[in-house]
């Protein structure tokens, strides 16, 4: 049985990938040395576009639901630190005594509400990152998913629980600081010690890495080959005896956890959220992009929200109208690289080639028909 | 095969099927035993397809019951079916073309299909020696590493049928799998089909009549959604209902 079947192997890393990715993830170790200090910020925040990219290209580039509720995700989990280093800005820097947040005096609370109180703790507010996401797409998917929505449908319900909860949360003023959301917050310190940019810029780093990597690990296993299957013809994988419901429930509760964090550690470095992230246009962004960058590659979303970020902070010096050049930016791609960039990437380069070595042909005769039995091909007259 | 004493894995009694007024199944009734082969035959429109998509769930049952080794099984969900070990070929290959041939097979591979246990599961050689073995019966061997996109209409026929195989059912039910394949492709198959019979019962939806007597144990014609005989294949022949029903056609007139 020696055949190429039973040499292969399914999930590997490669010297020249393991080298490739070095080499990038070298590079971003070594550019807060090389940059002035607001393009670290601005890659710090490009680094979180796009872990919240990869995030969305395991819901939809490798398991076809197309989502716009990704910004919301991405804030829930940003208003949880939010609230956070809102509640521990130190006295001097609250006009109010530092107990309850200024918005809410303004806005006629006098005691801090029950269930944001206990964010004032890190534990509290680390596990509310991750979990308030988490639930919220747990239990929107389980909805969605276990019912008979699909494709389209699937899409607009996103679209509709963005919308829904932008104008729950600028209509909640008093909780939430409306439409201006939390402003003036403290920077995220640990141990009494303020986190320098650098500091933030490398605990972004190190989050992006671990997305990208976990998202490849994931999407290596069979449990992406399930996803892509779900992608392809869901029916069929369902009649093999797998529950599609819940690998979309699982994928999509994951992936607003994984966004939830990159918005968590936006907060420290924006040191505002507000619903105009919850918004339509925000989700569009990111679901421009996966599209840009190429479904189902990874890397491709993370440079496309990277790449498009600079380009919009070149443009934006240039003209008003920056949303112009992306717009048309992104008609090209649609209209002319339908995969996205990656797939402008030779394949012997591309990442799924160099972590899935096809095994080499043996020349072996192709037997014409399956060798069951000897098959005798008789003269036989075929009906219908 | 001695039907009587054999144990019934599938027992459809009373199956109705009806799509928005349209009545598809009109009180079906049929057992398939333990490891043999039943094929169906009837006119387009029979209800041959809406029969085996009621069986595995596709369907919605409108009344009725199917009990598989016993169990009630009516409108389960079709993962919950194929776990309990009922296979489905499609009538069209309904295959992942972006796929390679040894992925398709990888994902129908008989197991637990828990997420958890996905994410963590080993190529292990066990389950590569399985791939080859439904690889080496359906003669894919070569074509393991290809995109199923680049294979043939007859190939792809042939992963589905591997993929059924790798789901090791205990009852196998194969929508046309000789569809638009060659003579040659053809009788290939009948050989695949009879050599799975040895280990599994086996339902299947047939239009060739040659291929029909290549495999046939036993022969049930559907006519507009009933069963209107069952039978050897010379008793289906000589049926004057069948005869009837087929009347003209060119089916029955080249098995004739």
């Amino acid at each position: 049985m020696s055949n190429v079947v039973m040499g292969y192997k399914q999930s590997t890393f490669p010297k020249k990938l393991a080298i490739v990715s070095g080499i990038i993830l070298l590079a971003f170790v070594i550019l807060p040395f090389m940059v002035g200090s607001f393009q670290l910020s601005l890659m710090s925040k490009l680094l979180l576009f796009g872990a919240l990219a990869v995030s969305l290209d395991l819901v939809w580039g490798f398991t076809g639901i197309l989502s716009f509720a990704h910004g919301v995700f991405f804030t829930l989990g940003g208003y949880a630190v939010a609230y956070y280093l809102k509640l521990n800005l130190s006295a001097e820097n609250n006009n109010y005594g530092g107990d309850i947040p200024d918005f809410m005096v303004w806005n006629g609370l006098e005691v801090l509400p029950w269930f944001i109180a206990p964010l004032k703790y890190f534990p509290v507010a680390f596990l509310a990152m991750i979990g308030v996401p988490a639930l919220f797409a747990y239990i929107t998917g389980s909805f969605i998913f276990r019912s008979k929505v699909s494709g389209v449908y699937i899409t607009i319900i996103t679209l509709a629980l963005s919308s829904a909860l932008t104008t729950f949360f600028i209509s909640q003023q008093a909780y939430t600081g409306g439409t201006n959301g939390i402003t003036d917050v403290s920077k995220l310190s640990v141990f009494g010690m303020v986190i320098p940019p650098v500091g933030l810029y490398f605990l972004i780093l190190a989050y992006t890495a671990f997305v990208v990597a976990l998202a490849w690990w994931l999407t290596q296993s069979n449990f992406g080959l399930i996803l892509r299957s779900i992608n392809e013809n869901e029916n069929r994988i369902s009649f093999l005896g797998y529950d599609v419901a819940q690998y979309k429930i699982f994928v999509w509760t994951l992936s607003a956890a994984l966004a939830g964090v990159a918005g968590g550690l936006f907060v420290p470095l924006n040191r505002f959220i507000s619903p105009v992230y919850l918004a339509v246009a925000f989700g569009t962004q990111v679901v421009i992009w996966v599209a840009i960058g190429g479904r189902g590659t990874i890397v491709g979303p993370l440079a496309a929200a990277m790449i498009l970020g600079q380009v919009q902070n070149s443009a934006e010096r240039v003209t008003q109208d920056w949303n112009l050049i992306v717009g048309i930016l992104l008609l090209v791609v649609v209209l002319f690289i339908p995969n996205g960039l990656m797939s402008l990437v030779p394949k012997k380069f591309s990442l799924s080639n160099l972590s899935k070595p096809k095994p080499m042909p043996e020349t072996v005769v192709k037997p014409v028909a399956p060798s069951v039995s000897e098959p005798q091909p008789e003269p036989v007259q075929r009906g219908s | 095969m001695t039907v009587a004493t054999a144990e019934s894995v599938l027992s459809i009694k009373d199956l109705n099927v009806e799509f928005s007024g349209f009545k598809a199944l009109k009180g079906v009734n049929l057992e398939v035993y333990d490891g043999e082969i039943v094929t169906i035959i009837g006119p387009n429109g029979a209800g041959k397809s809406t029969l085996l998509d009621a069986i595995v769930s596709k369907s919605p049952v409108a009344s009725g019951h199917v009990y598989y080794h016993g169990k009630d099984i009516t409108n389960k969900l079709p993962y919950e079916i194929a776990r309990m070990g009922i296979g489905r070929k499609f009538q069209n290959p309904n295959v992942y073309n972006e796929l390679t041939v040894f992925d398709n097979i990888l994902l129908a591979l008989k197991g637990t299909h828990g997420i958890f246990s996905s994410i963590m599961a080993k190529l292990t050689k066990a389950k590569k020696g399985k791939i080859y073995d439904v690889l080496e019966r359906t003669g894919l061997l070569d074509q393991a590493f290809d995109e199923v996109s680049s294979l043939s209409h007859g190939q792809k026929q042939w992963v589905e049928i591997a993929m059924v195989l790798a789901q090791d059912p205990s009852i196998v039910l194969l929508d046309e799998p000789t569809a638009g394949m060659t003579t040659e492709e053809t009788h290939a198959t009948g050989e695949i089909i009879k050599s799975i019979a040895k280990s599994h019962s086996i339902v299947v939806i047939e239009h060739d009549m040659e291929f029909v007597k290549q495999i046939a144990e036993r022969i049930v014609v559907l006519h507009q959604g009933a069963v209107l005989a069952e039978g050897s294949v010379q008793e289906v022949q000589s049926n004057p209902k069948v005869i009837e029903v087929y009347l003209g056609r060119e089916t029955i007139n080249a098995a004739a």
